[in-house]
């Protein structure tokens, strides 16, 4: 049986934070992934926005952990080589709802954010041009930033493996047990592998996972957020998230930028199934006309995607925690936002904990994770001699967000390599773009399968059950 | 390298336009970005392409051959698997094209630029199309290049939104495929595509057509498993309560084009609200006077006839200009009445010879009369006894006729 000092159940964005710090930390560790790839769900489609930490109410787990987790951001983008959007956070409000923007000042100090300011219209127009003319005041939170959710996944994980880490895709954790030598068995029905302590992460299976484990039992709750995402051709609309004053349900919607230089409209926020990211038109509706609370008419002709996520609730809290009853077994239960921001201070609390517990680290040389190679980023000079070393570079394969084969083959030798056509696009971006992948789907599942050796037919979207094509034409290939 | 002018993309445009402005006497260059001339018109095997230009009903490939055959003969250059990058205008008849290939980056100069990109199709999301993101749901164009160039069937039991001309093809290829098409679903109350596909690709293989009628959602985890469906009320809201389940494996999106324009979008060009594109002079020529823009990328054609004569007047157009430079001055906008969608030039200009305005209707009208006014002047007419909001119509205009404004009505007789 293989065995690990400690197993991650869950390769969201804690999990994989978590995974990473270990394995440069020298600890034998794996991640335990129930999907075709990491990032499965939660983690994948929220705002990608990393709070200040004026939000969440003084002296809870969210505000500690998202002030510390902020603050290790920039940090942390650097070290793994993908973007930090460095473009702080608006909070807008009429001229009557300055006194709540002050409440959210005032919260922010007690919570210890830096450089936290309330601005005037003068000011607000400097910043952005496309306001609602009844937006009088903003909060303007420098700390705030913009990361790609899923790429900080797979760049975490991609370093966690290079320093030796372990990650089963397609895992499923079905069975917990623990042996009389007190090492814990996790099993997917097929295959078993073992460690001292696990930490679970599992999003939206945590509470699942908790059970199997004799763990303390919670009651969870399903929250699903829908998104309208618009062509790059928008970029300007707005320049950093604006949001509107937060209620009882949540930040509202806001008016977003992406990494990648697209707008993002969203999120709603409606109680949901587990694992029910279906799009309403109810939702869309709703994006569509609260959003106008804060900012302009946007052009949604240039919507070029919808999507939703799911957020976990289970109180009002974050549940982070040894477990009183399962020595050696620590959860994170119910991380919902701002969980992106507080993650990587969350897997440093866990790593404490461990430590504490009796987990040994030692000293390794970390091995730096070598970022995908960006051939927009470079200049035409840098383009033409890595084209002119490797030919690929100059093959286009998305036209939309300029992608050639030469990034894609990276991805597909990565230290986690993309095995699906949507585990290509979370490191890379084909299928993203205006056309939504007509263009370059066809030439993706070619490409996955000449690499892989298998037939055209076995390339899936997303893993075993979404394949693409589903055989031959009558007349065969020639 | 220095040229006359540059052609960015290899279809049925591009192809027209590089071989008129070739025969002119222009230093021609053919940018494409798939490895052989021709676009979309490769994966277009059934036939009817040709009837009105060449007289003979063609494959797509096959008519692409006529005039990829008709563009070697002439000096222009080539180049495939190549993309343009960036487009910088330098000054009079002073442009750089950048270009990446598999042999590096290079920048081209060039005295006019024609673009002929056509079209991306629209995604689901651009028509709010809601429910899940599974696998299994295409562009039907899409579906095309992978069943008719991969060899690859899409699926089984298909259901189609959209009954523009791709959805109609598509319809009829998987269901020679094995497939089973359950329905073509049209949110409009008239099909969108052209009248003879209606006949050869959904009557003659009993596929329903269901008009006033769209997808409500997608339904499927990993692979789509059906499509709620329900008619749509008149103001386009569905009416939930006789909305129902349809089990399919596929659904086909042919729900519009949009022009493949966007390497144009740091210059601000004029655009249309209609086709989405930037707007051009009757020379093709947009406000920037070394910028030309010919075929779907300008607006989408019915027949790829009426792409190659649109796209020979274009490449004419900039061989004229990159040799003499000259531009017209005060342009004249052509007015439409709320019968007439667009036109394909929105500016003319005085005593130029004839111009043939290319126009869509925006809706079927029987005994329709086109009229183009100047003044109080009726300078031109043409009688219908049915347009169609899917098809092209032409008129022809003399401009010496002009006064200082140009009308086009559609009167119902």
């Amino acid at each position: 049986m293989k065995t690990f000092d400690v197993l991650i159940v869950g390769g969201g964005i804690i999990g994989t934070n978590l995974f990473s710090l270990l394995a440069r930390n020298g600890v034998k560790v794996a991640l335990l992934e129930k999907e075709d790839d990491i990032c499965g769900l939660v983690s994948r489609a929220n705002s990608g926005v990393i709070h200040a930490g004026y939000d969440p109410r003084p002296n809870t787990l969210m505000a500690k952990f998202n002030v510390e987790g902020t603050k290790m951001y920039p940090q942390m983008c650097k070290r793994l080589g993908v973007d930090f959007v460095s473009c702080g956070s608006l909070v807008v409000a009429k001229k009557e709802d300055k006194k709540k923007l002050e409440e959210l000042l005032n919260r922010g100090k007690q919570n210890k954010v830096p450089d936290l300011e309330i601005l005037g219209k003068k000011d607000l127009q400097k910043l952005e041009k496309n306001l609602a003319d009844n937006i009088e005041f903003g909060l303007f939170a420098k700390t705030a930033g913009i990361v790609s959710p899923y790429e900080i996944c797979v760049a975490l994980a991609e370093e966690g493996v290079l320093n030796g880490g372990k990650v089963f895709l397609n895992f499923e954790v079905k069975l917990i047990e623990k042996q009389e030598n007190g090492k814990f068995v996790l099993s997917n029905g097929k295959e078993e592998i073992a460690a001292k302590f696990v930490v679970n992460c599992a999003g939206q299976h945590a509470a699942k996972i908790n059970d199997l484990a004799g763990a303390k039992h919670f009651k969870m709750n399903f929250v699903k957020g829908e998104y309208i995402l618009l062509d790059k051709a928008e970029k300007g609309f707005v320049n950093r998230p604006v949001f509107p004053l937060p209620t009882e349900k949540g930040k509202g919607i806001l008016a977003n930028i992406t990494t990648h230089g697209n707008i993002l409209l969203g999120p709603t926020a409606f109680p949901c199934k587990l694992g029910d990211t279906s799009v309403t038109l109810e939702g869309i509706n709703k994006i569509k006309q609260d959003v106008l609370a804060s900012v302009k008419q946007p052009n949604f002709r240039k919507t070029i995607k919808l999507f939703a996520g799911v957020r976990v609730k289970s109180g009002s809290d974050f549940n982070i925690s040894r477990d009183e009853k399962q020595k050696n077994f620590y959860y994170a239960v119910g991380v919902c936002s701002p969980g992106l921001s507080a993650a990587p201070a969350i897997a440093q609390h866990f790593l404490h904990l461990l430590k504490e517990d009796g987990l040994k680290t030692k000293k390794i040389i970390v091995k730096k994770r070598k970022p995908y190679t960006n051939t927009e980023k470079l200049s035409e000079k840098e383009l033409d001699k890595l084209i002119k070393k490797n030919p690929n570079y100059g093959k286009v394969v998305c036209r939309c967000e300029n992608i050639s084969q030469g990034e894609i083959l990276e991805a597909l030798n990565s230290p986690l390599p993309a095995k699906n056509i949507d585990a290509i696009k979370r490191r890379l971006r084909p299928t993203m773009g205006r056309c939504q992948g007509s263009f370059c789907r066809p030439k993706l599942v070619k490409i996955l399968s000449d690499f892989y050796k298998t037939k055209e037919e076995d390339v899936t979207l997303n893993g075993k059950g979404s394949e693409i094509v589903v055989g031959n034409i009558k007349g065969g290939i020639q | 390298m220095n040229f006359d002018i540059v052609v960015v993309g290899g279809g049925p445009a591009g192809m027209a336009a590089a071989y008129s402005a070739s025969e002119k006497g222009s230093k021609v260059l053919i940018v494409e970005r798939e490895a052989k001339l021709g676009g979309i018109l490769n994966q277009c095997i059934h036939n009817g392409f040709g009837l009105h230009y060449l007289g003979e009903e063609l494959t797509g490939p096959e008519y692409a051959d006529v005039w990829q055959k008709k563009l070697l003969k002439t000096k222009a250059k080539v180049l495939l698997s190549s993309v343009v990058t960036k487009i910088e205008r330098l000054g009079d008849r002073n442009v750089v094209v950048h270009i990446k290939n598999s042999e590096g980056v290079s920048k081209i100069k060039t005295k006019a630029v024609v673009f002929s990109m056509g079209c991306r199709e629209k995604p689901g999301s651009a028509i709010n199309l809601c429910g899940t993101r599974p696998a299994g749901v295409f562009a039907a164009g899409e579906a095309q290049k992978l069943v008719n160039v991969h060899g690859k069937l899409v699926g089984k039991k298909v259901v189609i939104l959209g009954s523009g001309d791709i959805g109609l093809i598509m319809a009829r290829r998987m269901t020679c495929e094995g497939a089973k098409v359950v329905g073509v679903y049209e949110i409009m109350p008239k099909c969108g595509g052209l009248a003879r596909n209606v006949a050869q690709c959904l009557n003659d293989f009993n596929i329903p057509l269901f008009l006033s009628t769209s997808i409500v959602k997608i339904v499927g985890d990993k692979r789509v498993s059906g499509v709620v469906v329900a008619p749509v009320n008149p103001d386009f809201s569905f009416d939930l309560t006789k909305q129902k389940l349809v089990k399919c494996d596929t659904v086909l999106l042919s729900v519009g084009l949009l022009p493949e324009i966007d390497v144009l979008n740091e210059f601000n060009l004029e655009r249309s609200n209609v086709t989405n594109s930037v707007v051009v002079n009757q020379f093709y020529q947009t406000k920037i006077p070394e910028f030309f823009v010919c075929g779907n990328v300008l607006h989408v054609n019915d027949l790829v006839d009426n792409v190659t004569v649109e796209s020979l007047e274009a490449g004419v157009c900039a061989a004229n200009f990159a040799k003499t430079g000259k531009t017209t001055k005060k342009p004249i906008e052509v007015k439409l009445d709320k019968n007439i969608r667009y036109t394909s030039m929105k500016y003319v200009y005085k005593n130029t010879g004839s111009v043939t305005l290319c126009f869509r209707v925006s809706d079927e009208f029987k005994n329709a009369k086109i009229v183009a006014k100047s003044g109080e002047e009726i300078v031109a007419s043409v009688f219908k006894p049915v347009v169609r909001a899917g098809q092209i119509e032409k008129i022809v205009v003399d401009t010496s006729k002009l006064k200082n404004d140009l009308n086009l009505c559609l009167e119902v007789a």
